[in-house]
């Protein structure tokens, strides 16, 4: 592998890891004030993609248009996900995983019965070109989506930190009873968390359709990789997950520079398997309380 | 209040009277904390009701009780691990007292204030985590006081310090009740409630045993018998 390849695999890794953030703060942020674990997340990202390629054929607007359109278009799943997690018996660590597994069956098949088996891409002409700098070449649609999961990253950042609902949900996922005695609503932070998380699948859904092609069953492996970098950064810490993200699309694109795509999965999996035994902080120190 | 098939309470029926100060006493597993976490609105009762100001508060969620003037610490003081001592009490005053606090130089001098009140002015910029536990039980009743309550519920502020901490926490009831507050203790051992308390109440399985003045209730037969051998 010559120099320049790593050069080139390190930044396009970087800059898919990007998306990687943006999709794994979804999943940790209702991990986070829920203790549930939303095995239909990697599908609602799916789902967010195949709304974006629907509108993107049918109007063939700029595919940064359609990105708000399907943050908007799941928010009223946001609502139905959240009166069925309301409703989880206890252990909830444990039910959760029943009924969103159910839930990411039903989407697969819903999706597959509204657009069958096909392989999509929002294979918009805006994003094919490339850049060089400094002697590498980025791919402008990484680049366009890699500032655009920032941008969000950013923004969301900013109102977890400086707002009052922010500081609700940060509070609410740290302890939710101390909350509630300090008189924070923690229903409405609940709700407030699963539309902004929905929100962000939605965007991560248009973004991730312009990348890679959507197939209804491919929001597993979404699934899987949002787990992984949860578990290397914890619940609920923006800043560890962007490093989380970054790390993992550099590595998979070493692995692939080096390899082929073929070891792709299997190098995730093991990464999955060996950060479980590796940390026993993380995913754990959340449920912690 | 019942969990599955265990009677956690069984007929308990207590008056608080406003300004006084009414401790808990029982021995472990008696239910005390069952009936704070039912006062605070953390637990739905399956029996009986909650009044409140002459309201019916029964099963509204903890943050309208906090909204009405009910505070409370927990046992095992829970802080906010990783924020400072400072940012802790900012929460409640954040969110339940901001119409006193319109301005964010008022909510922080009040916090201030409220730090100096318990003696960890010093340790404002600490993380709660860093804190000994004799300073995390101090910081939860500064929080609890930033939701400006009218009520204390107060979970064995005294257990595991120090002789000399036990001394401290009989100070601080005293001058939360000059203060005007109502105060509702828990205290494993009966001595520290014994010089502050107006009343004291006993519960053993989840039913009062006695009730009473301390002198009084502190001689019943009834009461030795529930902690022979418990009191350290
Ligand atoms: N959430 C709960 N679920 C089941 N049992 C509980 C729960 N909380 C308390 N208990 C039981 O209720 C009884 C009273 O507990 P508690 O109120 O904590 O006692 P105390 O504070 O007086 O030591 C104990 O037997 C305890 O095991
Ligand atoms: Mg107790």
């Amino acid at each position: 592998m010559s120099l320049n390849t790593l050069a080139q695999a390190l930044v396009s890794g970087a800059l898919l890891g990007c998306f990687y953030t943006l999709m794994a703060l979804a999943f940790s942020m209702i991990l986070g004030v829920t203790r549930a674990l939303n095995l239909s997340h990697g599908d609602l990202i799916i789902l967010g993609g195949y709304l974006g390629y629907w509108l993107w054929s049918g109007s063939g607007l700029h595919p940064l248009f359609l990105v708000p359109v399907a943050g908007a278009a799941l928010l009223p799943l946001a609502l139905l996900w959240h009166w069925l997690f309301h409703r989880l018996p206890e252990p909830r660590e444990l039910s959760s995983l029943v009924l969103t597994f159910g839930l990411s069956l039903l989407l697969q098949n819903i999706m597959l019965a509204l657009w069958r088996g096909e392989y999509r891409l929002i294979a918009s002409e805006s994003l094919t070109g490339s850049l060089a700098l400094a002697g590498l070449r980025l791919n402008q649609g990484r680049l366009v989506v890699a500032a655009a999961a920032l941008a969000v990253v950013g923004a969301l950042y900013l109102g977890l930190t400086r707002t009052r609902w922010g500081r609700a949900i940060r509070a609410t996922s740290l302890d939710r009873e101390a909350a509630a005695l300090l008189g924070i609503n923690v229903d409405e932070a609940t709700r407030t968390t699963f539309l902004l998380a929905f929100c962000l699948s939605g965007v991560a859904g248009v973004l991730f359709a312009t990348l890679h092609y959507l197939y209804p069953a491919g929001g597993i492996e979404l699934t899987l990789l949002a787990i992984v970098l949860t578990i290397w950064a914890g619940v609920g810490r923006l800043r560890s997950v962007l490093v989380a993200g970054i790390l993992l699309g550099v590595v998979e694109a070493l692995t692939v520079a080096w390899s082929g795509p073929r070891w792709r999965e299997l190098v995730v999996s093991l990464m999955l398997l060996a950060s479980l035994l590796a940390r026993s902080g993380g995913l754990a120190r959340g449920w912690s309380h | 209040m019942a969990f599955g098939g265990l009677l956690a309470l069984r007929g308990v029926d207590i008056a608080v009277e406003e300004h006084q100060v009414v401790g808990l006493l029982g021995p472990n597993g008696s239910g005390k904390t069952t009936l704070f976490n039912i006062l605070s609105g953390l637990l739905r009762p399956t029996a009986g009701e909650v009044w409140f100001a002459g309201c019916r508060v029964t099963n509204l969620a903890p943050w309208r009780l906090s909204g009405l003037g009910i505070g409370r610490t927990f046992q095992i003081a829970r802080p906010f691990a990783h924020s400072t001592v400072f940012d802790n009490v900012l929460v409640g005053i954040t969110f339940r007292s901001r119409h006193h606090y319109r301005r964010v130089l008022d909510r922080r001098r009040e916090a201030e204030r409220l730090l100096a009140m318990v003696g960890l002015a010093p340790k404002a910029s600490a993380r709660a985590n860093e804190l000994s536990l004799g300073e995390r039980k101090r910081l939860e009743l500064a929080m609890a006081l930033s939701t400006r309550p009218t009520v204390l519920l107060l979970d064995e502020l005294a257990s595991g310090l120090s002789p000399k901490g036990r001394e401290e926490v009989i100070r601080f009831y005293g001058r939360l009740k000059e203060r005007g507050l109502t105060i509702f203790a828990i205290e494993h051992s009966f001595r520290v409630l014994a010089h502050v308390a107006d009343r004291l109440v006993v519960l053993d399985q989840g039913t009062i045993v006695a009730e009473g003045r301390p002198a009084q209730v502190l001689g019943s037969p009834r009461v030795m018998q529930a902690y022979l051998g418990e009191d350290e």
